[in-house]
């Protein structure tokens, strides 16, 4: 099978600043969700970027290496081409408002009109995308009246009435209280058990491990782990030696099983570890 | 017992022109020295209750105390002297193009002379670990640094309480980390501390006491431990304590006895548990 | 909902009176004729006319606050100003005719006639195209508003770009709140002299700057990645058609025009005042 996503020794440096990005390759398979983590300044907005062209086209800069995403060379093609093919979410949901659109649904509308689909197929896809982020009844209200999560929601939304082949989100929840995070989560949660090839860069990496299938770890434009999941977030050294926190529970039994000389199986869930703990302990 | 360093009686607060009322009654007294969280959904009341602390606002019922100053009759630069207040965003406030004037720009403020105002912004400098950079122009330093570029342009004023409004949203967990020791060294050297924050894993390993604030009104207001292992009513108000104590408590529901806080304290228990 | 409605209050329960209905570009044509018909004539009288119509329909489809405060701020302290320094004996050049005497401080001054003229005229002149062009803008459906502008042949990047920056200005109030929040905190003191107030605003517009030169490039990204750059046929979701009541409109004011011309040709340029133009 054909990846969807093929990155191939990728390598990018800003407008007169240094590398961002060495060497990186790696590939992502229709309906996996793969999760990018890593410190600041590692290279993951730009690694976002890259995928849907802003890095190179909006940006200049230098590059070399290859992507292909859907098919299509990002080399090659325009940002507008590739957002049919890819939909990207940002950090800040407020910068996300195209700021033309007096109401929900004219949001969730723009993209689509921007690439001048028919009327009646807008009004069908409008209706579906609000309704996979859970925004029915907010059709009418201002983008700019909606909390935090709403309109991250109503930004992926605008994403998903594209329906784009990739859904890519860059820290979607950075700026979002408890409920927002859950919101969102939930909704990408969904997204993925209905087959939606997601990349999504997190800092929550506890939320990250319940629905990520692969993760690739980045470091100072290099990577420095990738694989499943589960192969990845176990390397507590590692990553704590690169400022990352594992999930507390992978830590906790990592450093127990190190202490006391255990083997416990390393769980990288809350309901892993709870499972792994009372057996250990004898409980039901 | 000493005198609160802040006391809050009775707190109603209203936006001008609006009818809502953001805050409904809140009595809060601060001593000396305390590590304290502020924990709440957005829109719950922590910011606006925090910005009655420094003085931007005014109760519109009830009172705000500051080292026994009324903060409804003192001018507010007065009382911001006292309660140093660290916004979430740094470009909000980052205005100059050396971070040594960045520093230097609340004390000159408060008309110090040259000489005070070397000292202060050393010093303040040398606290947050930026000691250095002082010719650097703030928008070259990464995000982390700059945070704490903020953070030393408050210390410099010399307050007594510092108040910093969720230092660690939007940063790596290394910043977290460099957060979290730096709020427990500025504790120990003396500085009472309110961290309002989403951060529950931050709580849990930095705060000595938190409040949880919803709908204006304080929901739970008590050492941290106890407040984070109240499953019940942090549910009520849609918060989830940290995974070890996510852990701890599905473990004691299947009869375990066990109550840990962070993961250190969890990694003994367990050492504990296991041996046996 | 308008797009000037937006500006002033993020959500507003929007009137429906006939004067939302009207097409944008009859609206925009109103604008421009009023306009241009209280330069050609020279008469306050005249000028006021246009002005109290315009505020009436303004008033009817309920928009009228606004525009009244945006003539409060701008013309009335203009028309104060301008009116004592122009018809005193200030030196305004083409002062020649007295029609009365008043007294200041203590000092008898004479009143000029070709100075009191201007200084009413000229404001009032300004007003009408304010309060029109507001009015345009107030009772306009935003997606409307686009899709007339885009009839107009207007370049569809440019609607954007000044749609879009009036959506932000209320964000950009909202960040300076809070940015003078951050630096009365640090002790900004408001209640000082001249050079510190200097020196205030600064640490306050430029964060502010900064912030919005952000916006902007955010935004950007935002609208690239949205295929706001696509070469094809935007579709708009609004039709600009003109319906019964805009070929009343219009007729209006066609025939306003043919009564106006034919005042001009027999009376002249300032009908009712009688005021001589100044450069005659």
């Amino acid at each position: 099978m054909e990846p969807i996503i093929k990155v191939e020794r990728l390598a990018y440096s800003y407008p007169k600043r240094e590398l961002v990005l060495y060497d990186v390759s790696f590939e992502v398979q229709k309906g996996e969700v793969l999760g990018i983590i890593g410190p600041n300044g590692a290279g993951k907005s730009t690694l976002c970027k890259s995928l849907n062209g802003l890095v190179p086209h909006f940006y200049g800069g230098k590059y070399g290496g290859r992507v292909v995403v859907a098919g299509m060379e990002v080399l090659k093609h325009t940002v507008a081409e590739l957002s049919t093919k890819v939909g990207i979410v940002f950090q800040d949901p407020e910068e996300q408002m195209s700021g033309l659109a007096l109401t929900v649904w004219e949001e969730v509308a723009f993209g689509l009109m921007m690439l001048g689909f028919p009327k009646e197929e807008i009004i069908r896809r409008v209706e579906e995308a609000i309704k996979q982020v859970g925004l029915e009844g907010f059709e009418k209200r201002s983008p700019f009246e909606l909390s935090g999560g709403q309109q991250q929601r109503l930004a992926i939304a605008t994403v998903l009435a594209v329906k784009p082949e990739v859904l890519v989100l860059d820290e979607p929840t950075a700026q979002l209280d408890p409920i927002g995070k859950f919101e969102v989560f939930s909704v990408i949660k969904r997204l993925a058990e209905e087959g939606s090839t997601i990349v999504v860069v997190e800092h929550e990496i506890e939320e990250l491990a319940t629905f990520a299938d692969n993760i690739l770890l980045l470091d100072q434009g290099r990577i420095k782990a990738y694989g499943p999941a589960r192969d990845v977030l176990t390397q507590v050294e590692k990553l704590k030696s690169l400022g990352v926190d594992p999930p507390s529970v992978t830590e906790l039994t990592y450093y127990l099983n190190k202490e006391l000389g255990t083997s416990l199986e390393v769980p990288i869930t809350l309901d892993e570890a709870i499972k792994i703990y009372s057996e250990a302990i004898g409980v039901s | 017992m000493a005198d609160p360093i802040i006391k809050v009686v009775n707190l109603w607060y209203q936006y001008p022109d609006s009818d809502f009322w953001a805050l409904r009654g809140v009595n809060l007294e601060i001593q000396r020295g305390e590590l304290i969280a502020l924990i709440g959904q957005n829109g719950g009341g922590k910011s606006t209750l925090a910005k009655n602390l420094n003085g931007l606002y005014k109760p519109t019922k009830g009172r705000v105390l500051v080292e026994g100053l009324d903060t409804k009759q003192v001018p507010t630069h007065e009382i911001v002297k006292r309660v140093g207040y660290v916004f979430q965003n740094p470009s909000h406030q980052i205005f100059e193009s050396k971070v040594w004037d960045e520093v230097a720009y609340g004390p000159k403020n408060f008309g110090l002379d040259e000489e005070e105002i070397k000292e202060r912004v050393e010093w303040a400098l040398s606290l947050v670990g930026l000691q250095g950079y002082e010719d650097t122009h703030p928008y070259d330093l990464d995000y982390g640094k700059m945070k704490l570029l903020t953070v030393a342009s408050v210390l410099a004023m010399k307050p007594d309480v510092l108040v910093l409004d969720e230092p660690t949203t939007g940063q790596d967990h290394k910043g977290r980390w460099i957060l979290a020791e730096l709020s427990k060294k500025l504790n120990r050297e003396g500085f009472t501390i309110v961290t309002i924050t989403h951060d529950m894993r931050y709580v849990a390993e930095v705060a000595k006491r938190t409040i949880l604030i919803a709908n204006g009104q304080i929901l739970m207001d008590g050492p941290t431990r106890k407040v984070l292992t109240d499953i019940e009513t942090l549910r009520k108000a849609a918060i989830k304590p940290p995974q070890v104590v996510q852990l701890a408590h599905a473990l004691r529901d299947k009869g375990v006895e066990i109550d840990a806080l962070t993961v250190r304290e969890a990694l003994e228990q367990f050492k504990k548990i296991l041996k046996k | 909902m308008s797009a000037g409605i937006s500006l002033l209050k993020r959500t507003a329960v929007e009137a429906d009176t006939i004067f939302q209905r009207l097409d944008g570009r009859v609206k925009f044509l109103y604008f421009i004729w009023a306009t241009v018909i209280v330069y050609i004539f020279y008469d306050p009288y005249l000028t006021l006319a246009f002005l109290v119509v315009t505020l009436a329909m303004a008033a009817y489809a309920k928009v009228l606050k606004p525009i009244a405060m945006t003539l409060l701020i701008i013309i009335v302290p203009w028309i104060a100003l301008g009116v004592l320094i122009l018809s005193l004996p200030f030196g305004f050049p083409w002062n020649k005719t007295v029609i009365g005497y008043i007294n200041i401080l203590g000092w008898r001054l004479p009143v000029y006639l070709e100075g009191l003229g201007w200084g009413i005229t000229w404001p009032l002149r300004i007003s009408v195209a304010i309060s029109s062009a507001l009015f345009f803008y107030l009772t306009t459906n935003q997606a409307k508003l686009v899709a007339t502008l885009f009839k107009m042949k207007v370049p569809f990047k440019a609607i954007y770009m000044i749609i879009a920056t009036f959506q932000f200005i209320p964000l950009l109030f909202d960040e300076a709140n809070t940015i003078i929040q951050a630096q009365i905190s640090r002790g900004l003191r408001t209640d000082v002299g001249v050079l510190q107030r200097i020196k205030n605003y600064l640490a306050v517009v430029i964060p502010l700057t900064i912030s919005a030169l952000n916006k902007v490039q955010t935004r950007a990204i935002t609208l690239e990645s949205r295929g706001f750059s696509a070469p094809v046929k935007k579709t708009f979701l609004y039709e600009a058609k003109l319906g019964v009541a805009d070929w009343i409109f219009l007729g209006l004011m066609a025939a306003a025009t043919v009564f106006l011309a034919w005042v001009y040709v027999t009376i002249g340029y300032s009908p009712i005042a009688h005021l001589e133009w100044i450069w005659a």
